[in-house]
């Protein structure tokens, strides 16, 4: 009867059962770890993964143009190198474009001639008016805003997050004037900062400010990984740049003109590093002496692009998955790189609309231990098949 | 099922396992054929449709009780011979052969390098091996086939009632199931353990993960892909709520099994015939519809000549069937290529897909039952008081 090969069916299926649970002990990498591997710092970069902007222009009426000129420039030099509008929070008066007295209705100008108009047709001011207010800067910085609050009037950072924040208006030894009516003082803004560090708000910021007396706003910044720098010293003026004799008013801060110059030499795949900003200050010029401090940051100027905080730009190093040797080295919170491969050369920033050069391979190590293993599990399978044909065709 | 093989197989390569995102919903044995004997050139396709031709033949042969030894000459040969000499043609080579390798239904899946050619193939040497009587085989490829289908289940019965009586055709003299039904279990037995060891072979390429069984199998239940097919699922289960889809992905699927019994009673005295027409039932109502499934079923109906007669509107069904088969590529180019049309233009065309599937169903079970009816004579009688009385006659045939 068909049951006298009963037994040698039940040893094959258990030499099957067997095959499977010897195949099902090849063990994989957590997926947390290669997840780590493949986003953790590799080299000395930023390690940023996303920018942002805060761009605020803390004075009001007609006279001063110029620090609505200051905060658009800046705008759209950030927007220009990469920047989304969604990443990007404008805190103007908005009273000049619109300003009965803009002969120029609608549009404002930085420089002179009048060549380009900064406020265009698609610019997105998020706090405009009387939002201007001191309260909701700091608000906006440390996230403590209303339910109410629309997302696009927040700064939904995280502790990836370059931040940009860049400040103008009249100011003073150690305070800014907010609008005629309040002032922020330094220590506001340190205690801002420290407290998006303890809610790991950001990974680093640049302060720019440029008021008169400039340089004392950020000396009481105490968190880590701020650099920061104003247009003037203490008991030291900013000056404007030019006038425009159309407009009638003054359509440009020095310290800022400058910066925009230099920055329209930038672009998103740009090298330049901010030490070069620094290095382009020119007292003379500018009228002031422009300040910097750097001790809380933590990496080196000339290795720190200009496009880590003015663009939208992310590095990316793409290399294959067999260069990284054991996982569990690169848990890390400093810069040390401890991978078995270095680039020679400083990482190429990939703007973020192209493509990944190869396709990274996110399973285990690629040992020939695993292919070999691979291999025999396929002709086991199909050497199990082929047992099962066989003996059914000339057995029974 | 479309030709994604290749994708699983470069996945496979890369070492990632080509279950996790979806894209590839075959049975690992694939992965594994493929990937160690011989990788998927056209070649194997096209000895599969000759595999399948070949076994089309053979279950012609063995249903009208041809003996494969009677003649002196090997198949291939008779085939050539009833090419010249007409009257060898019904004994040697029926349409069958023909109906296979000629049918645009199946002819277009097997240029794509579908494998839903290999399920054909494996339905039809399961067919074969059980019209000549050899249980093993049999149930081997039935195994093989629901390893690659988990819808070829509907076609297990009527191979067991197959095996257990003769394909040779009684539809004309029906008669209630002759065959040993004790033997079932035991024959249901050898295919559960052949079926087993099959997934044993695919969880050792696997790995020891279960993830092929919900990507391969799990598809069929639960239709996770809604890429648009001939069939009548997906864009049912496109404007589904989500609250609704496990009661209707159960309906669905209890729709494909209610059919096997009904059909295997009423055509008990002539299991093959119910093997078609679950095969038609296949090709007409399955989750991931291709078009190598009603093309499966029109080439079966060559098998059954007898029922030819007795179709009431094959002109209808094969005008339904081109008109389908002339919708479906214009209205997919129209609403994926170029834009200007909608899904509903090509629901719309795959409804009259299964209008025509389900019209060739309904008549072939209708003129398999007339069959067994028979044919009214007529005749005369003599002339009886000057008057010619007209006498109808029922004759059995």
């Amino acid at each position: 009867m068909r049951f006298q090969r009963l037994p040698q069916a039940c040893l094959l299926l258990l030499t099957c059962f067997m095959a499977w649970a010897v195949g099902s002990s090849d063990s994989t990498a957590s997926t947390g770890e290669r997840a780590a591997d493949f986003f953790g710092r590799h080299d000395s970069g930023s390690g940023h993964t996303n920018n942002w902007a805060v761009l605020v222009c803390a004075s009001r009426y007609w006279f001063n143009y110029r620090h609505m000129a200051n905060a658009l420039g800046m705008y759209r030099t950030v927007k220009r190198l990469g920047i989304p509008d969604s990443n990007i929070i404008l805190m103007l008066a908005d009273d000049v474009a619109c300003n009965a007295r803009n002969k120029f209705a609608g549009s404002v100008y930085a420089e002179a001639g009048r060549h380009l108009d900064l406020y265009g047709e698609n610019i997105e001011v998020d706090y405009r008016g009387y939002e201007v207010t001191v309260e909701n800067f700091i608000r906006l910085l440390t996230g403590r805003v209303d339910p109410s609050m629309p997302r696009s009037k927040r700064l939904l950072t995280d502790d990836r997050s370059n931040i940009f924040v860049y400040m103008t208006g009249h100011g003073g030894n150690e305070f800014l004037k907010f609008q005629d009516q309040e002032e922020i003082s330094a220590f506001d803004i340190a205690d801002a900062f420290e407290q998006m560090w303890q809610k790991k708000r950001y990974n680093e910021i640049l302060f720019m400010i440029d008021t008169c007396q400039a340089n004392t706003m950020y000396s009481q910044s105490y968190s880590p990984n701020i650099l920061a720098t104003g247009s003037s010293q203490i008991d030291e003026n900013s000056y404007s740049y030019e006038n425009d004799n159309d407009i009638g008013v003054s359509v440009i801060d020095s310290y800022t003109h400058y910066v925009l110059k230099f920055m329209e030499g930038i672009n998103k795949t740009s090298q330049t590093s901010m030490q070069d900003l620094f290095d382009s200050y020119d007292p003379v010029k500018i009228y002031s002496h422009p300040g910097i401090r750097s001790d809380l940051f933590r990496r080196p100027l000339d290795k720190t692009l200009i496009t880590d905080f003015f663009g939208g730009v992310a590095q990316a190093e793409v290399f294959p998955l067999q260069d990284i040797v054991g996982s569990s080295n690169h848990h890390d919170n400093g810069p040390s790189a401890p991978t078995t491969r270095k680039p020679d050369t400083p990482s190429v920033p990939v703007v973020l609309s192209t493509t990944v050069i190869s396709l990274p391979r996110l399973t285990g190590e690629t040992h020939d231990w695993d292919n070999w293993w691979k291999e025999v599990r396929k002709w086991t399978s199909i050497f199990v098949v082929g047992c099962l044909v066989s003996w059914i065709s000339f057995v029974r | 099922m479309s030709i994604l093989v290749n994708e699983g197989l470069w996945l496979l390569d890369n070492n990632i396992d080509p279950y996790v995102g979806g894209a590839f919903r075959h049975s690992p044995l694939l992965l594994s054929l493929f990937s160690t004997i011989v990788p998927p050139l056209p070649i194997i396709w096209a000895l599969s449709d000759a595999v399948g031709a070949w076994a089309l033949l053979r279950i012609w042969r063995a249903r009208q009780g041809l003996s494969s030894l009677k003649g002196t000459g090997s198949d291939v040969e008779n085939l050539i011979v009833s090419v010249y000499v007409p009257s060898a043609y019904f004994e040697y080579a029926p349409n069958a052969p023909h109906s296979y390798l000629l049918n645009p239904y199946l002819l277009l899946p097997s240029l794509a390098l579908s494998t839903s050619t290999f399920e054909n193939t494996l339905t039809l040497l399961a067919l074969m091996f059980a019209s000549e009587g050899k249980v093993s085989p049999a149930l081997l490829a039935i195994a093989f086939a629901v390893h690659l289908t988990p819808s070829s289940i509907l076609l297990l019965l009527p191979i067991l009632m197959v095996l257990l009586s003769s394909p040779v055709s009684h539809l004309a003299s029906p008669r209630p199931f002759h065959g040993n039904l004790k033997r079932i279990p035991f024959l249901f037995g050898e295919f559960t353990l052949y079926w087993l060891v099959l997934v044993g072979a695919a969880c050792i390429i696997a790995g020891g993960s279960w993830n092929w069984v919900r990507a391969s199998w799990g598809a069929s239940l639960m239709l996770p892909d809604l890429t648009p097919n001939p069939g009548l699922w997906w864009y049912f289960f496109t404007e589904m709520f989500d609250h609704f889809r496990p009661f209707f992905l159960m309906v669905f699927s209890v729709h494909l099994v209610i059919y096997i019994l009904p059909i295997c009673i009423k055509f008990q005295h002539d299991p093959l015939y119910a093997a078609f027409l679950l095969v038609g039932v296949l090709g007409t109502f399955k989750a991931y519809l291709t078009l190598a499934d009603p093309g499966l079923f029109l080439s079966m109906i060559s098998l059954f000549p007898e029922v030819h007669g007795y179709l009431r509107h094959p002109i209808i069904t094969t005008l339904l069937h081109l008109h389908a088969a002339l919708l479906l590529p214009l209205q997919h180019v129209l609403w994926v290529s170029e834009g200007r049309g909608n899904a509903n233009f090509y629901y719309a065309a795959s409804l009259v897909m299964g209008m025509a599937g389900g019209a060739g169903l309904v008549d072939a079970c209708w003129a398999g039952m007339r069959i067994a009816v028979g044919d009214a004579k007529v005749g005369a009688e003599e002339k009886v008081e000057g008057k010619g009385k007209v006498m109808w006659e029922v004759v059995q045939q």
